[in-house]
């Protein structure tokens, strides 16, 4: 092709926007510039993007010819895909740096040598750090900068690239993972300075500092150095040298297929030459911590502050040491360095290494010690009888006002014994490994969610306070109740975040990447008179259609003749005697078995609830479901009912009417009247949602039924061609999952397009509205019979 | 019938075997059969049930005839039936039956699997009238005082729709088991598989982590008997972390991600 012929495929692939003639001629020309094959191919692939985003088509002409030199013809429709996909996620700024740098975005990915992201190693990830911490520490994972942890949620890089194989950084990401989990379990948070007070005043009267009240512990402890910044990566790396200790003897294997890596990164490590003393002692440290066995050699002999370093982190090693220890050989560590030549320079942190965040940590714990009490004593408090009970001759009329009390148990929460003296309290004490409780003398089991939390409070705060039980008991006293005062156990309704669905693009051959949200959502029930106008009009009908799923409802029966069974088959052995006696060989089926159909159908009813169906259509189907719905309870499937609407892509809605474990009663019925016309028909997110939710049914037989009165059809462009194609391929994601979909349309025009989305058989045409609540039970008797 | 008195000697356990109590279940399960009650056995799988029935039905010299139940199992299979022996209708003991004759301990293993309308035929059994009627024939057997009826079933996993009928749980004397704690768990474990006091200490830490999981990604957690497992093949040479992996991972999930998180811990630990 030449470029004219080319100008004029683009003008007519844009149309009915128009480009720049310059920009067109440009493109033009760097499309004829391709070799005569490829031409037509880019074309497609142009064509495919011009819809999704204008700015996209023209990056993508624009990098085609630096990408070529790198990429194989044949890897061309799925560089489209990558970049469409960069585009969808990170927008047109990500799409372009993906386009820019071919050979490190798609063909690295491709030879499976790119980094590893959080995101891909998570799933391996989470169940172990799960199974690693228990129920005690309850640990969640999220990507941050460098790896840390708050207690509560360990932090990892974004993606390690560390290594050329993806099994060496998944390694990195569970060493990191499992250091944050000593920090954790070890306490290096829980580290208060009371133990250590000596260490603090010894620090303090050295450098003639005073600890900050202020701060959390650990940074008020740093700063009492003159340097903090290397008090605090002294303590991070003798730390480091505990929590590896205490991983190799709790999980040599890793440690052991770490050992691996080790040199690895030390063979990565820049070179630091130019460094001071103290640096340079830190930096052999650091390379020490990662297996570095050669320290100096003939012409540079290590200096003797590194030896006297290593004697110091040595017994850090021994089973039994605590955050304390390493605080005090940090201290000590930093007279050693201190004493050196400086000035001190921080040296790139180690990839191994893990960060401190002390003030994060101190937040974390304050709330969940906060939360932890709260429950704690409310849960105790339940389990205590209740002082007020009639027998203690306390009468309503005697306790303080509401307000008061609140006041009262206030203070006893912080002055056990001091407060509330009128009131006659149980005696309460917690039994020996926290089994039990004795209520005046009287021993009680502590139910087991109880006992986790006392042995969660426990292992943070050594035991459980005495004043939470003092506090549990002065509550089972007075009617207090501690979520009216408490802000933070007050429940914050979270509307249920919406989910994502992909959407196919035909043009493309490929996925648009979570394109939809799908927002369930719940219709709400109306009163009035629709169900029993429908009972009454069809009385008939409902009596039949009872008597018919009757019919059909699994039962019992013998089978006779079987090789195996309960009891003896009369006649078959009659009939086998007899051929005895006539000399022929008898059979052997001569018992009766007991069989149970087992009708192991589910269901689920899609109704489109868009604007078209307003007035006679939406009655008919309404009174259909009804019927539907009454026919089934007779015959004890399960099923579902889901009605569908929505507008534009971002807004798909799911309406909630019964799910598939729930009983039919009158809140349903009142859903079923309560469906109503809304928006448009987005075919695809609901039909992805339904064949998720009927994947997760054990049924042998699954089904969709959808009720519709037209073409798929959005706001949007998800209109026509586009459209219909979207929906035939969620038809087939749930077809080749096993899935049975069926269409019962009203749509005259429907045979043009039905039979392409649901296959030849899979659909019925119902010609007049008004015979559907007739047909739809039959329908389904001859779907499912 | 000396069919039966044949088979019957099958059933009797003639060596003692391995258990270590957890608690004061070998107490009570003695009390209950002095007091003639039947036995309801509660726990997960493989911590160690059947193996307390066995030791049990050793202690007190009885035989121990076990029946496995599943959902097809009929009244007919448990208490006889008949069949056509050279043109004959011969009426054949089923396991109960015969338990109940010769005095032996009935264990039925997982009695939820089997079907309502079957467990039914034990409830004249496990009351205080102790008998059984085989309709069939006609007949009324009386329990002899050496009869013991055990159940047992695992409330963890299996459906509500198999949920012990309230009708059945009343009747019986419940004994709950769990795993054993972990000092008791590694002895079981040196002494089944015959691995040394640490690889014993590290497979216990490992079924604690899968049992962190249970309900998070797991059904449930490895129990002892896949600890012997993986201990036995260590034992036979098979490298640690392959044993782990047929023995332990495999068995417990076919998740794929599931898998790699469960041989991750794997190679953590050995």
């Amino acid at each position: 092709m030449d470029a004219d012929a080319i100008s004029e495929r683009l003008r007519r692939i844009t149309a009915p926007d128009v480009l720049n003639e310059w920009e067109l001629e440009e493109q033009a020309a760097t499309v004829a510039a391709l070799p005569e094959p490829l031409q037509d191919e880019v074309l497609r692939h142009y064509q495919a993007i011009w819809p999704v985003s204008h700015g996209l088509a023209a990056l993508f002409l624009h990098h085609l010819p630096q990408a070529l030199t790198c990429l194989a013809p044949e890897q061309l429709g799925d560089w489209t895909k990558a970049a469409l996909a960069a585009y969808e996620q990170h927008g047109l700024r990500g799409a372009d740096l993906f386009l820019a740098e071919t050979e490190k975005n798609f063909l690295c990915r491709l030879r499976g040598e790119s980094a590893l992201p959080f995101a891909a190693a998570l799933p391996r990830l989470r169940p172990y750090v799960h199974a690693l911490a228990g129920p005690l520490h309850d640990l969640d994972l999220a990507p941050a900068t460098s790896a840390a942890t708050d207690t509560a949620t360990l932090f990892l890089p974004r993606e390690i690239g560390l290594f050329k194989e993806e099994r060496q950084n998944f390694l990195l990401y569970k060493l990191l993972a499992s250091l944050l989990w000593a920090q954790v379990a070890s306490g290096t948070y829980r580290w208060a300075p009371a133990p250590t007070a000596d260490l603090i005043q010894e620090v303090a009267a050295r450098y003639g500092s005073r600890p900050d009240e202020g701060l959390p512990a650990l940074i008020a402890y740093f700063r009492l150095f003159p340097q903090p910044a290397l008090a605090e990566e002294l303590f991070v790396l003798t730390e480091t040298v505990r929590l590896l200790a205490l991983l190799q003897r709790e999980l040599p294997g890793l440690m052991r297929d770490a050992a691996a890596l080790f040199p690895l990164l030390l063979a990565q490590r820049p070179p630091f030459p130019e460094a001071s003393d103290q640096a340079s002692v830190m930096e052999q440290l650091k390379r020490h911590l990662i297996g570095e066995t050669k320290v100096g050699d003939a012409n540079n002999p290590a200096p003797p502050a590194l030896a006297a370093a290593g004697e110091l982190l040595l017994p850090l090693a021994r089973a039994g040491t605590t955050p304390a220890d390493t605080a005090h050989a940090a201290a000590r560590l930093y007279e050693i360095i201190a004493a050196l030549p400086g000035p001190y320079q921080a040296t790139p942190p180690l990839p191994c290494a893990i960060s401190f965040r002390p003030a994060e940590a101190l937040a974390v714990r304050t709330r969940r010690q906060h939360e932890e009490k709260t429950r704690f004593i409310t849960a105790l408090a339940a389990l205590l009888p209740s002082a007020a009970s009639p027998e203690t001759g306390e009468t309503g009329e005697d306790r303080p006002p509401p307000a008061a009390r609140h006041q009262e148990a206030d203070t006893a929460l912080l002055l056990p014994g001091l407060a509330e003296t009128e009131i006659p309290r149980p005696t309460v004490l917690l039994g020996q490994g926290l089994e039990t409780v004795t209520i005046d003398n009287q021993s009680l089991a502590l139910p087991p969610e109880l006992q986790r939390l006392g042995q969660r409070i426990a292992a943070d705060l050594g035991q459980v306070p005495p004043e939470y039980v003092a506090a549990a008991a002065g509550l089972a006293g007075s009617s207090y109740h501690p979520h009216a005062s408490s802000p933070i156990t007050e429940e914050i309704v979270i509307p249920p975040t919406p989910l994502t669905y992909d959407e196919w693009d035909f043009r493309r051959n490929g996925f648009r990447k979570d394109w939809c949200l799908l927002h369930e959502k719940e219709i709400l029930p109306t009163k009035g008179t629709f169900i029993e106008t429908v009972s009454r009009k069809h009385r008939g009908l409902l009596l039949r259609l009872r008597r018919q799923f009757e019919m059909m409802r699994p039962g019992e029966r013998f089978v006779r003749r079987q090789r195996d069974g309960n009891d003896l088959d009369l006649d078959a052995i009659i009939e086998a005697l007899a051929d005895t006696q006539a000399g022929q060989a008898p059979s052997d089926r001569l018992f009766v078995r007991l069989r149970r159909d087992q009708r192991q159908i589910a269901v689920v009813f899609l109704v489109d609830m868009s604007s078209s169906t307003e007035g006679w259509v939406s009655t008919a189907i309404k009174e259909s479901l009804f019927l539907m719905c009454e026919s089934l309870a007779v015959l004890g499937d399960t099923y579902a009912v889901y009605g569908f609407s929505g507008m534009r892509r971002l807004r798909s809605e799911l309406y909630h009417v019964k799910h598939l474990d729930e009983p039919y009663n009158d809140l349903v019925k009142a859903k079923i009247a309560a469906i109503a016309p809304q928006e448009y028909t987005r075919m695809g997110p609901p039909l992805r949602h339904i064949t998720r939710l009927l994947t997760a049914s054990d049924a042998k037989a699954r089904l969709i039924v959808t009720l519709s009165d037209g073409k798929p059809e959005d706001y949007d462009d998800y209109k026509g061609e586009y459209a219909i194609e979207d929906t035939r391929h969620a038809l087939i994601e749930a077809k080749n999952l096993g899935i049975h979909p069926f269409c019962i349309t009203i749509d005259q025009q429907a045979h043009d397009y039905i039979a392409h989305m649901y296959g030849e058989v899979n659909y019925i045409v119902i010609d007049d509205v008004r015979s559907l609540p007739n047909r739809m039970p039959e329908i389904y008797r001859t779907l499912t019979g | 019938m000396e069919y039966a008195e044949q088979k019957i000697e099958e059933h009797r356990i003639t060596s003692q075997p391995f258990y270590l109590p957890q608690g004061d279940e070998v107490v009570i399960a003695r009390a209950a059969y002095r007091n003639r009650l039947p036995l309801l056995l509660k726990g997960p799988t493989g911590c160690g049930k059947s193996r307390f029935m066995q030791y049990l039905a050793w202690e007190l010299a009885r035989p121990l005839i076990t029946v496995s139940c599943h959902d097809d199992l009929s009244t007919g299979d448990l208490v006889g039936r008949f069949l056509i022996k050279g043109g004959e209708a011969v009426w054949v003991d089923g396991p109960l039956t015969l338990a109940v004759k010769a005095g032996a301990i009935c264990y039925l293993d997982e009695v939820v699997e089997a079907r309502k309308d079957t467990t039914v035929v034990i409830h004249p059994l496990a009351d205080d009238r102790r008998e059984l009627p085989i309709e069939k024939l006609g007949e009324l057997l009386l329990a002899p005082p050496e009869f013991m009826l055990a159940v047992s079933y695992n409330p963890g996993y299996q459906s509500v729709l198999k949920d012990l009928k309230q009708s059945t749980r009343q009747r019986f004397v419940a004994l709950e088991f769990r795993y054993p704690a972990a000092a008791v768990e590694e002895e079981i474990v040196q002494t089944e598989a015959g691995v040394d006091r640490e690889l014993a200490h590290t497979l216990v830490k490992l079924a604690a982590m899968t049992r962190n999981l249970k309900d998070a990604g797991l059904t449930e957690g490895a129990s002892t008997r896949l600890l012997i497992h993986a201990g036995r093949l260590m034992t036979d040479g098979i490298p640690p972390r392959q044993a782990c992996q047929v023995a332990i991972t495999e068995p417990l999930t076919d998740d794929h991600e599931m898998l790699a998180a469960l041989d991750e811990m794997v190679r953590s630990l050995f």
